[in-house]
């Protein structure tokens, strides 16, 4: 797969997973473009791990959701995260998934609060097997596989 | 006879410039001046911008995404928007150097007041204790000032706090979170000031509530963070337009100022100015009026100096007000929807007064502010921080909470001439009690936001840096007695009988307040009185 299509594929995943919906094709252009012109994603700091999180987040979004869930913990400034923040700024800005992101179901106190609490309680279960699945993972990677850049777009 | 110069165009600047032009002087004002792209779509509300703009992102977060905060950021809850990036650029070459202290510049034409959040409060009597002149001196000036700019407020339990209770336009619309946090405070208000002397109101902004003349009335419609289309939201670049109606105005823009040459009396004789390609302009000046802001005033004043005598005095007891970020959720606000149609910055203030302290807090409620940076703080993944932002979006504040300072002589700024070119080197050391002074104000704003039925996690309470609340002043105090390295009540320097401060460098004390409108009004008075 080339970087373009494995970043597109990011893009699409990763909106899904954020927002349970496909990006416009404006978004994914955006999400290219990034890619051309930031050194966020290229910049030192990120190894095999890093490497192995993003491929594996962008194949569908359950695995966003675990390498999401074990970097909220353990790799705060991670890779995955950074592209995650970049899909949910680049949504945020565009229609109309900005409207996405601000629409409130207005429930009542009691039924928020439930439902609150019903997604930090998921969260929980998720970090939980995350750290299962990618413990072992880190290991290893740490101990075998040599570091290599990210996919990017040349300038 | 030679123009009154004047460097710099930000807040302090045009009011002095307007008011000298008013009195029919004469006024050359010199300035880097930095501008914005144009204002687009000024008719569209944000959401409209966002469908109707071509290329949205381009415009909220920058072709370079200049305005995207990433994990791993500088710790702020927002980035300065594209359409602002101006307000902060430097002149290639300009260097500083600090020490405990975050210095923020603009060369950009109106300043930093470009950027600003509009917040306008007096000073009262007691705050003006060491000022070499009485509130009732200043009180016109600040009336003057409003009737420029249309400030709006009300007349309510913080009048007392604000002092003067001028001509101010009725508030602007409520949103329904601040109206919450109002009614709820109306029903604690007893006990509120009983126990922590903590009254709260409306708070005083520079946007318009009544159209005036070339200027609209707020139509709420939620871009201010971006910059206001319609001139509702004040700054001071509206002032240097009508600066530019005069014919004895003439406006300079792509000059950086380096120093003053001084002849053989002492008297300031010309001003040296360099144009980004380094071209050297030099200008004859009768008088010359500093207000390039507190810092930029500084350097300029220590470079003639320095070239003057060869000498590099310590200019002491440079001050700027400790801001603590205080972020809450509202708990009856959770799950509801917001509007983001309504004015976005700060609408009411809660002030603490008591015998340890006076504090100043404005509460600003969460809008179209972009949520990215924000989200990426909440504790869980993004899937669910997302999910539960928009749950809780209704319901966040965050209450910026200003804390006094005053001049101490280890706090100084001086010339560093080892490096070329020469820069400014800024030294600043918060007092020994500080950390206590913020337990304090933390617990006791904490305690508040709890009886009006928010929580203020306290892991997410920010201190921010010193220097971040831009409110820089005390480096050319004025007083009554003619001491080096001051001023006079007017502004005139002690050292150089024909040069003015008319910016922050001038005040000798700093009220947990903000400062701008008292550097209008002491900008306004300078200029009708000395001139
Ligand atoms: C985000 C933000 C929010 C704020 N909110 C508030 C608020 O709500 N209320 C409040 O009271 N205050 C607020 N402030 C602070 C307020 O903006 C400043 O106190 C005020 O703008 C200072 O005005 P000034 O004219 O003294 O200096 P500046 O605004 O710094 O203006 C300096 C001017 O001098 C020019 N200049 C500087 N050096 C040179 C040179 N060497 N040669 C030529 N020209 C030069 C610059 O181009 C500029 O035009 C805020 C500031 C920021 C950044
Ligand atoms: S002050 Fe703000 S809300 Fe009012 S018109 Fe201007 S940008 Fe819109």
């Amino acid at each position: 797969m080339n970087n373009t299509s494995q970043l597109e594929r990011e893009c699409h995943t990763y909106t899904q997973y954020l927002i349970g919906q496909s990006p416009s094709p404006y978004v994914v252009n955006r999400y290219l473009d990034f890619h051309q012109k930031s050194d966020a994603v290229r910049a030192s700091g990120f190894d095999a791990f890093d490497r192995f999180l993003v491929s594996l987040s962008a194949r569908r979004p359950f695995w966003a959701g675990m390498a999401d869930s074990y970097a909220s913990v353990f790799r705060k400034d991670s890779v995955v995260r950074k592209k995650l923040v970049v899909t949910l700024a680049l949504l945020e800005c565009a229609a109309s998934s900005f409207e996405a992101l601000d629409d409130v179901q207005g429930l009542s106190l009691a039924a928020t609060i439930f439902q609150l609490s019903w997604r930090a309680l998921r969260y929980s279960l998720l970090l939980g097997a995350s750290v299962l699945v990618f413990t072992p993972v880190r290991i290893v990677t740490s101990l075998s596989l040599k570091p290599r850049a990210l996919p990017v777009l040349e300038r | 006879m030679e123009p009154i110069v004047v460097v710099g165009s930000g807040a302090s600047g045009v009011h002095f410039a307007l008011t000298a032009l008013r009195k029919g002087r004469r006024v050359l004002m010199l300035d880097v001046g930095h501008t914005a792209r144009g204002t687009v779509r000024p008719s569209d509300s944000l959401n409209e911008l966002k469908k109707n703009l071509p290329d949205p992102i381009d415009y909220f977060l920058g072709s370079r995404y200049e305005s995207l905060v990433l994990p791993g950021g500088h710790g702020e809850y927002y980035a300065f928007p594209p359409t602002k990036q101006h307000v902060f650029k430097k002149p290639a070459g300009f260097q500083h150097r600090a020490s405990g202290f975050n210095p923020i510049y603009s060369f950009a034409a109106g300043g930093l007041a470009e950027a600003w959040t509009g917040g306008c409060y007096p000073f009262t009597a007691r705050e003006l204790n060491k000022f070499p002149f009485s509130y009732e001196e200043l009180a016109p000036y600040y009336a003057k000032v409003a009737e420029n700019i249309g400030i709006n407020g009300a007349d309510d339990d913080l009048t007392s706090v604000f002092g003067w209770q001028g001509d101010l336009m009725k508030p602007l619309d409520l949103d329904d979170h601040a109206s919450l946090l109002l009614d709820t405070y109306k029903r604690h208000r007893t006990v509120l000031k009983e126990k922590f002397g903590c009254s709260m109101g409306r708070a005083r902004c520079a946007a318009l509530s009544k159209e005036l003349p070339n200027r609209k009335a707020c139509s709420y419609c939620g871009r201010c963070l971006w910059g206001c289309p319609s001139g509702a939201f004040y700054t001071p670049s509206l002032t240097l337009d009508e600066c530019r109606t005069y014919p004895n105005f003439q406006y300079i823009p792509g000059l950086y100022v380096d120093h003053f040459r001084m002849d053989n009396s002492g008297k300031a004789k010309t001003v040296v100015a360099s144009s980004a390609k380094g071209e050297i302009q030099e200008f004859a000046a009768d008088s010359l009026v500093l207000a390039a802001g507190t810092l930029c005033s500084a350097k300029i004043f220590l470079e003639s100096i320095y070239r003057n005598t060869a000498e590099t005095p310590e200019l002491r007891g440079v001050m700027d007000n400790r801001q603590i970020l205080m972020p809450f959720v509202n708990l009856r606000l959770l799950g509801r929807k917001w509007n983001p149609n309504s004015y976005q910055y700060h609408q009411i203030a809660i002030a603490v007064e008591n015998a340890n302290e006076h504090l100043h807090g404005l509460v600003t409620t969460l809008k179209t502010a972009l949520i990215h940076p924000l989200v990426q703080t909440l504790p869980f993944d993004l899937g669910t921080a997302v999910s539960v932002f928009r749950n809780i979006h209704g319901a966040l504040g965050m209450v910026n909470i200003n804390l006094s300072d005053e001049r101490r002589e280890e706090n100084h700024v001086k010339l560093d001439v080892t490096t070329t070119p020469h820069r400014l080197s800024i030294q600043y050391r918060a007092k020994p009690d500080e950390p206590q002074r913020l337990k304090r104000a933390i617990s006791t704003y904490r305690k508040i936001l709890r009886k009006l039925g928010c929580f203020a996690p306290s892991r997410t309470v920010h201190i921010r840096p010193m220097g971040s609340s831009v409110h820089y002043a005390g480096t050319l105090p004025m007083q009554s007695t003619r001491v080096p390295l001051t001023c006079s009540k007017y502004g005139r320097s002690h050292d150089v009988e024909n040069l003015y401060f008319a910016d922050g460098s001038t005040f000798p004390e700093l009220p947990a307040k903000n400062i701008t409108l008292t550097l209008m009004a002491n900008a306004t008075r300078i200029a009708e009185e000395a001139f």
